[in-house]
C-alpha cells in the first residue's frame, strides 16, 4: 500500500494533523455528547473542541486537549469543519473498539481544509482503514454566555450517585426540577410523572459531595428530554459540577478520565424551562 | 399505614412487586392488623397473584385505622420506585411506606447509602377488594420442589410458549407446551419434559391427569421464588379447576392461582390418545423399527397427505383460543364485576375459566345463574352508554 | 424410512450445537440431507434468500456414535427433509449438559425430527426431554434441486483474515451502507470497501495468502491475471454479516474465492466439517442460462493433489 508514504508526502498540505495511539481516547469521549448527528469541530494549538447543540436549549462540549495526542499539528489559529458525528464514531470503532489490553487501534486525523474531507487512517493488528467524512459548511455555535461569576450555587458530585438517579428517572415527567438551597433539602431532583411526584434528595454532608457552595435557594426545572442525553457523559465520567446562575441556566461539567488516566472535560449547557419563569 | 422495611427485606419486597408485574397491570394493597396483602389480577382474570407479609417481615408495621380500608395503583410506578433489582441491596438501608387515605396517597421513602434519600408519591384510587376463592388443602395433587428445579423446567420451553400442560403419574410428571389447533400443531415444536417424583420433595398424587395453564403467570412466581430460594409447591387436581403455586415463610405468604383449560379442550388435543407422558418415547424399547414414515413419503408423491395417514381423530369442534379469549376480555377494560366461584355454565367458547372472586358477591340464584358471556354483554353496553352521553 | 442416531460425548454434542447454530444463523429454512455417512444442511439459490446458497457437509462418524439409516430404497438409501435450524438449535441449547442425545425421524402429528435428551438429575432418576420438531420429507423427484454446487470459476482465491476481525468491520460498516465491495488479488491482499454520499470507508488486509488449487484449475481465468490486479464482487452487506455473525469458533480454513463482478463463494473447513457460502454481485441480476465454468472441490479439502 501506498498509503504510509501517501500521508507522510501529504503533511504539509494538511491544515491539521492529529495522531493517537489509543483512538478510544477520542472515540469515548465522544460518545458521551453523541444526541445528534451534527457535530461541530473546533480546532486550536490548545486542542480540539467538539460541539452538538439541540433545539437551541441545549449544548454540549467535549474538550480534548492537544497533549492528549501523540501528535497535533495545527497550521491557522482556529480550524473548523462540521461533520456527521454518528458516521465518525462507526468510523473511530471500524476495528470493534475492543478493550481488551494490548490491542489498541492508532488514529492519524487529518483536514485538508475548507471543502475537503475529513480522512481518517485507522490501523489495528497490521490492518489499516481509510476513511473519508465529507465535512459540511461550519455554523456558528450559539454562546450561552454562562459566566462564573454569575454563579449562584454549585455543587461538585462524585458522578456514581448521580447515575443512579438519572437511570431512574421518571420519563413520564416532562422537566426536571432542580433544587439547590443552602438549607433543606440542599440538593434535590425532583419529576413530576403520570402517577405521581419522585425526589432525590443529596446532603450537603454526603461523602458523595465534594464541594457545597450554595448562596441563595434556587429552583429550576429543566425539559426532560433535553437533559436526559447528558446521562450518557455521567456514564463515563468521575465527577459532575452542577452550577445554576442567575439567570437559571444550568452547566453541567463533567470530568473523564481516560484509558491513560489523563483528564478530559465534557460539558452541557441547558435553558431553564421557560414556564417556570412565569410562575 | 405506616410500616418500615429493613435490610434484606426491602429486595424480598421489590422482588414481589416484580413478580406481581408480570401478572396484572394494577396493585391492590390491603393493609390489615395481622398482615399486608399485595394483589393483582391479570386483564382477563384467568390468573391472580397475591402475597402476604405478616407484621415481623417489617422492623415496624402500623394497620389502618380503618380495616376493611383497600385501594390500587398502577404497578409500574411501584415498580419504578424499586427500578433496579441489583443495587437495591447495595444502595438501600430502608424502606418506609405510609399510606395518607385523606390525600390518596402513597409514600415510598428509601433511605439509600451516603444519605441520599428517594421520595416517591403515589397517587391511589379506590377500589373493590380483590380475592380469589380458592382452597389449596382441597386438591388432590400435591408437588413440592426447590425453585431450580422449576427455574430448570421452563427453561426448556421458549418464551413464545404460552401455555404448558403437567400430566402426572404416580412416579412422574411431565411438563409439555399445549399447542391448540391441528394446522398449528404441525408447525409447532412440542417440547415435553419428564421429570422423576424423586426429584421433588414432595410428590403427592391422588388424582393422575393433565391440567394446561399459562407459562406466564408461574414465570412471574418462579422469579420471585428463585431470588428468595423457597420451596414451590404446586396444588392442583382436574381440569377446569386452578392450579394454585404456593411459597410460605414464617412472615410471608405467597399463592398464585392460575384458571386451567376444561376438560373438554383437553379432548380436543389429541395427543392425549397418542402419547401419555409416563410413556416418553425415550424409555421405550428400541422404536427404530416403529418409526417408519414410508406412508408420508407416499402420501406427499400423490399428494394426499391431508386426508390424514397421521392416525389423527376425525374432524374437531373448533374452539376460540385463549389468546381470542384474553383480548376480549382485556379490550373491555376496567370489569371488577365479581363472579361466583362455584359451578357455573360457561359460554360454549370459553376456556379458561375466569376465577373470581367470591367475597362481595350476591349470593342470590340470578348471580349464579348469570353466565359470563351475559356479565360481558352488559360491560361493553354500560361503556356503550358513556360513548353516547359524549355525542 | 428410518433414520435414528445417537450421541453420548459432549464435546460432539457442543461441537454439533455450533454447526447448527451457524446454519441457523443464515438461514430460517433449510434441506437437510441424511446419507449413511454424511449429514448435509442445505440452502439452495431461491430468490427468496436474495439468491444465496449454502452447503454445510458433516461426515456421521465424527459425532455419532450409532448411526441407522434407511433411505428411500436401497440405490437411493438417502433422506431429505426440510426443517427450521432454528428450531433444532433450541433443542440441542436445552440438551447442553445431556448424557446423551438421540435424533430420530417419527411419526407424530407430522413427520418429526425428534431430538431426545436424557439430562443428569438431582435424583438417580433422569430427567427426560424430547422435542420434536416438524420436518417436510422431500420427495424423491425433487431431490434432484439439490446438488452440491461446484466451484465457480474464479478470478481469484483469498485466505481470510481472523473472522472476528472481519466481523467488527462488517459491522461497522454495515450501519454506514447497504452494499460492500469486496475486492482481492493474487498478490495476499483483500479490500473491504463501502462509499455513500456521506462517507468512504475502505479497509485493507495484506499477507493474506492465496489457496493453490488443484490441477484443472490452472486452465482457469485466475491464472492469467496479473498479481496485483483486484477481482471485486458488490454485495448486500447483510448477507456477509450473517455469515460471519454465525461464525462462534474460527474456522482452521476460510478462504474467498472471487468470481469477477459476479459472486464471492467462501468456504470455511473445520477439521470434519465444510461450509460454503455464496453471496451474489448486487443487485440479484440471475442471468438465465448461464452457467459458470466449474473447478471440482474435493469434500471441502483444498490443495494440490498427489
Amino acid at each position: 500500500m501506498p498509503l504510509s508514504t501517501q500521508s507522510e508526502a501529504g503533511d504539509e498540505r494538511y491544515v491539521l494533523v492529529a495522531s493517537l495511539d489509543n483512538v478510544r481516547n477520542l472515540s469515548n469521549i465522544l460518545k458521551a455528547i453523541t444526541f445528534k448527528d451534527h457535530a461541530l469541530f473546533n480546532a486550536t494549538p490548545n486542542g480540539l473542541k467538539v460541539t452538538v447543540e439541540d433545539s437551541k436549549c441545549l449544548q454540549a462540549n467535549a474538550f480534548i486537549q492537544a497533549e492528549i495526542f501523540q501528535e497535533f499539528t495545527i497550521q491557522e489559529d482556529s480550524v473548523s469543519f462540521q461533520v456527521n458525528l454518528t458516521v465518525l464514531l462507526d468510523c473511530l470503532t471500524i476495528f470493534g473498539g475492543s478493550t481488551t489490553p494490548g490491542v489498541t487501534t492508532a488514529l492519524r486525523m487529518c483536514y485538508n481544509g475548507y471543502g475537503y474531507p475529513l480522512t481518517l487512517f485507522l490501523e489495528e493488528g497490521g490492518v489499516v482503514t481509510v476513511c473519508k467524512i465529507n465535512t459540511e459548511e461550519p455554523e456558528d455555535p450559539i454562546d450561552f454566555e454562562f459566566c462564573s461569576t454569575n454563579v449562584t450555587n454549585k455543587v461538585i458530585l462524585q458522578s456514581d450517585s448521580l447515575r443512579e438517579a438519572f437511570s431512574e428517572l421518571d420519563m413520564t415527567s416532562e422537566i426536571l426540577q432542580i433544587t439547590m438551597s443552602p438549607s433543606q433539602p440542599y440538593f434535590r431532583l425532583s419529576t413530576f410523572g403520570n402517577s405521581g411526584n419522585a425526589h432525590y434528595d443529596y446532603p450537603k454532608d454526603s461523602d458523595m459531595m465534594e464541594l457545597f457552595q450554595c448562596t441563595k435557594t434556587q429552583t429550576n426545572r429543566y425539559k426532560m428530554s433535553l437533559l436526559k442525553p447528558s446521562t450518557k457523559a455521567l456514564a463515563l465520567s468521575c465527577k459532575v459540577s452542577v452550577r445554576t446562575d442567575t439567570r437559571g441556566f444550568l452547566s453541567l461539567q463533567y470530568l473523564v478520565r481516560n484509558d491513560d488516566g489523563q483528564i478530559c472535560f465534557v460539558e452541557y449547557y441547558c435553558c431553564p424551562d421557560e414556564e417556570v419563569e412565569e410562575e | 399505614m405506616d410500616c418500615m422495611v429493613t435490610g434484606g427485606h426491602v429486595k424480598v419486597l421489590a422482588t414481589a412487586i416484580h413478580s406481581l408485574s408480570r401478572i396484572g397491570e394494577d396493585l391492590y394493597l390491603q393493609p390489615q392488623e395481622d398482615e399486608l396483602a399485595l394483589r393483582t389480577v391479570n386483564s382477563s382474570h384467568s390468573a391472580y397473584a397475591c402475597f402476604l407479609f405478616s407484621p415481623p417481615f417489617f422492623q415496624q408495621y402500623s394497620s389502618c385505622k380503618s380495616p376493611t380500608f383497600h385501594c390500587k395503583m398502577a404497578i409500574k410506578c411501584v415498580q419504578a420506585v424499586f427500578r433496579s433489582l441489583s443495587s437495591l441491596e447495595k444502595m438501600v438501608e430502608r424502606c418506609r411506606i405510609q399510606l395518607n387515605s385523606e390525600k390518596s396517597r402513597l409514600t415510598f421513602t428509601l433511605h439509600c447509602k451516603h444519605g441520599l434519600l428517594k421520595t416517591h408519591n403515589l397517587s391511589i384510587q379506590d377500589c373493590e377488594s380483590l380475592q380469589a376463592v380458592f382452597n389449596k388443602e382441597s386438591c388432590a395433587n400435591v408437588l413440592r420442589a426447590q425453585p431450580r428445579l422449576l427455574v430448570e423446567t421452563v427453561l426448556h420451553f421458549p418464551t413464545s410458549v404460552e401455555e404448558v400442560s403437567v400430566s402426572v403419574s404416580s412416579e412422574r410428571v411431565c411438563f409439555r407446551n399445549h399447542v391448540e389447533e391441528e394446522a398449528e400443531q404441525s408447525k409447532a415444536v412440542l417440547t415435553e419434559l419428564s421429570l422423576s417424583a424423586k426429584e421433588f420433595e414432595q410428590f403427592t398424587v391422588g388424582c393422575p391427569g393433565r391440567v394446561t395453564f399459562c407459562l406466564k403467570e408461574m414465570r412471574g412466581l418462579l422469579m420471585f421464588a428463585e431470588s428468595s430460594g423457597l420451596p414451590v409447591s404446586l396444588h392442583f387436581d382436574e381440569p377446569g379447576r386452578p392450579v394454585i403455586l404456593s411459597l410460605t415463610e414464617s412472615v410471608l405468604e405467597v399463592n398464585f392461582v392460575l384458571a386451567t383449560l376444561s376438560e373438554d379442550s383437553h379432548l380436543c388435543n389429541h395427543f392425549n390418545n397418542s402419547t401419555e407422558c409416563h410413556q416418553n418415547p425415550a424409555l421405550l424399547p428400541d422404536d427404530f423399527m416403529n418409526d417408519d414414515i414410508d406412508s408420508y413419503l407416499i402420501a406427499m408423491e400423490t399428494s394426499e397427505l391431508a386426508s390424514g395417514g397421521s392416525g389423527c381423530p376425525p374432524t374437531l369442534p373448533r374452539k376460540a383460543s385463549m389468546g381470542q379469549l384474553r383480548a376480549r376480555a382485556s379490550s373491555e377494560g376496567e370489569e371488577e364485576e365479581e363472579e361466583e366461584e362455584e359451578e357455573m355454565r360457561r359460554p360454549p367458547n370459553e376456556k379458561f375459566r375466569s376465577l373470581f372472586f367470591g367475597s362481595m358477591l350476591p349470593t342470590s340464584s340470578q348471580a349464579t345463574n348469570q353466565t359470563l358471556r351475559t356479565q360481558e354483554v352488559l360491560a361493553s353496553d354500560s361503556e356503550n352508554e358513556e360513548e353516547d352521553s359524549s355525542f | 424410512m428410518k433414520f435414528r442416531a445417537k450421541m453420548v460425548d459432549v464435546g460432539c454434542l457442543n461441537h454439533f450445537t455450533r454447526v447448527v447454530n451457524t446454519i441457523s444463523k443464515l438461514t430460517k429454512t433449510c434441506t437437510l440431507r441424511l446419507t449413511t455417512d454424511n449429514l448435509f444442511f442445505m440452502l439452495s439459490d431461491k430468490v427468496a434468500n436474495g439468491g444465496v446458497s449454502m452447503w454445510c457437509e458433516l461426515s456421521q462418524a465424527n459425532f455419532f456414535d450409532e448411526f441407522q439409516l434407511e433411505g428411500v430404497s436401497a440405490e437411493a438409501n438417502e433422506i431429505y427433509l426440510e426443517l427450521q435450524p432454528e428450531y433444532m438449535s433450541r433443542a440441542l441449547k436445552t440438551a447442553q449438559n445431556a448424557k446423551s442425545l438421540k435424533i430420530k425421524l417419527t411419526k407424530k402429528h407430522c413427520p418429526c425430527l425428534t431430538v431426545a435428551a436424557e439430562l443428569p438429575s438431582v435424583s438417580s432418576v433422569s430427567r427426560l426431554v424430547t422435542h420434536d420438531i416438524p420436518v417436510d420429507v422431500i420427495p424423491r423427484r425433487l431431490w434432484q434441486d439439490f446438488k452440491e454446487p461446484s466451484v465457480p470459476d474464479f478470478d481469484v482465491s483469498i485466505y481470510l483474515p481472523p473472522l472476528k476481525t472481519m466481523k467488527n468491520v462488517v459491522d461497522r460498516m454495515k450501519n454506514l451502507s447497504n452494499q460492500l465491495v469486496v475486492e482481492a488479488n493474487r498478490n495476499g491482499e483483500m479490500n473491504l470497501k463501502i462509499e455513500t454520499d456521506l462517507v468512504s470507508v475502505s479497509t485493507h488486509f495484506k499477507d493474506l495468502g492465496n489457496p493453490t488449487w488443484s490441477d484443472d484449475a490452472s486452465q482457469g481465468q485466475s491464472q492469467g491475471r496479473a498479481p496485483e490486479a483486484m477481482a471485486h464482487a458488490r454485495v448486500d452487506i447483510k448477507k456477509l454479516q450473517q455469515l460471519l455473525a454465525g461464525q462462534q469458533v474460527n474456522p482452521s480454513k476460510a478462504m474467498c474465492n472471487i468470481v469477477n463482478k459476479r459472486m464471492l463463494h467462501f468456504i470455511l473447513l473445520h477439521e470434519d466439517v465444510s461450509l460454503q457460502y455464496f453471496i451474489p454481485q448486487w443487485p440479484e441480476k440471475r442471468i438465465l442460462g448461464y452457467k459458470t465454468p466449474e473447478k471440482h472441490l474435493n469434500s471441502g479439502s483444498v490443495g494440490r493433489k498427489p
